[in-house]
């Protein structure tokens, strides 16, 4: 039985750290796989360099850190899947919460502010980063990059703008402003242009620009930006006008 | 006949979690020697699919690990978790069952 010397153990170690292999805890795996390999292959007297570079040829099919890769993968996989189920059900938790919380605000109804309060956070920071995380692995091009941070953003400015607004906190007419502005001015423009450059892309680009400026449009159009005319001074006004008459 | 990577891969965490709820706690090299020698040479793990599942099963919780120093290297052992002992006979059942599926499928005759 072959007996490895200190030297050859931290010659083995750089040799796997030079191949590719970063993860100490798969570096001192293979490490201590390749010794018991040597120690139970080797004879005594046998050329250590040369046995260990067959060894260690004999774990990949192109480079040892294939199996470094497979190891992330395999981690990834598995967090991937957990993420876009906590996506898929928050996702569901609060587009309850928002359909029941806009019924009950609606109807005028108590509970309707925690329902839609729980409903667009939960969207604005948990389904929404997690949507853009999982889309953000899968995006190769940097256009799809780009357009997937803007939307994300806009998206959260966009479902915080109503919330603030029906809650009357401070602030609300500034984000939905903002929403619109880059929504109009860099989101819908940078969507659009980059899109009908690519034939594969180009009428889904074109009909979904539009679709995004209607609905968009008339989403502000009946929200109104501006604080709605006093009641009293509306009575005010027909009273003279009726004067007038 | 030497199994293909193919057929390997989709059963080694099966494999895996059988070996050390027969065994306790093992290491790399030692799992892949054993499933070498029950089987006659007929499936040889290799490295690059066993070390990524071992560190996979680990992150799932479903294993356990102990290191022992052994001179200048470590040596990591792996044992069933709590939760990796009922993963063990899940996985065992579900393959076993998968097994009979596909005798019942392909029609395969026994001898």
């Amino acid at each position: 039985m072959y007996k490895i010397s200190d030297e050859q153990i931290d010659y083995i170690l750089d040799d796997i750290s030079a191949r590719g292999v970063k993860m100490e805890d798969l570096q001192q795996n293979i490490l201590d796989h390749v010794c018991c390999i040597i120690e139970q292959g080797l004879e005594e007297s046998g050329d250590f360099k040369s046995f260990y570079l067959q060894t260690i040829e004999t774990f990949y099919k192109n480079n040892l850190s294939e199996i470094e890769e497979e190891t992330n993968l395999l981690l990834t996989f598995k967090n991937y899947y957990k993420m876009k189920k906590a996506m898929i059900s928050s996702g569901a938790f609060s587009a309850i919460l928002l359909l029941t919380g806009s019924l009950f605000k609606f109807m005028h109804w108590p509970g309707a502010a925690i329902l839609l309060f729980v409903g667009i956070i939960v969207l604005c920071f948990l389904f929404l980063p997690l949507l853009f995380i999982l889309k953000m692995k899968e995006a190769k091009a940097t256009r799809d990059k780009v357009i997937l941070t803007m939307g994300v953003v806009i998206g959260i400015l966009y479902f915080l703008g109503p919330l603030f607004k029906v809650q009357h906190w401070p602030g609300a007419n500034i984000l939905l402003f903002t929403t619109v502005i880059l929504m109009f001015f860099l989101f819908i423009p940078v969507y659009f242009f980059t899109g009908i450059r690519n034939p594969e892309t180009k009428i889904n680009t074109i009909v979904s620009t539009i679709l995004l400026v209607g609905v968009v449009s008339m989403q502000f159009t009946l929200m109104s930006l501006k604080k709605p005319v006093n009641s009293t001074t509306d009575n005010n006004s027909k009273s003279t006008k009726i004067a007038r008459y | 006949m030497i199994y293909s990577t193919e057929l390997i891969k989709g059963t080694l965490k099966t494999i895996v979690l059988k070996m050390l709820s027969d065994n306790k706690k093992m290491y790399g090299y030692e799992i892949t020697q054993h499933v070498k020698e029950v089987t006659k040479d007929k499936i040889l793990i290799s490295e690059g699919a066993l070390y990524p599942t071992l560190h996979a099963l680990e992150s799932e919780g479903l294993l356990k690990t102990e290191t022992e120093y052994i001179g200048k290297r470590v040596r990591k052992y792996y044992t069933l978790s709590p939760t990796g002992k009922s993963k063990a006979k899940e996985k065992m059942n579900e393959l076993t069952d998968f097994i009979n599926t596909l005798t019942f499928l392909l029609d395969i005759k026994h001898a």
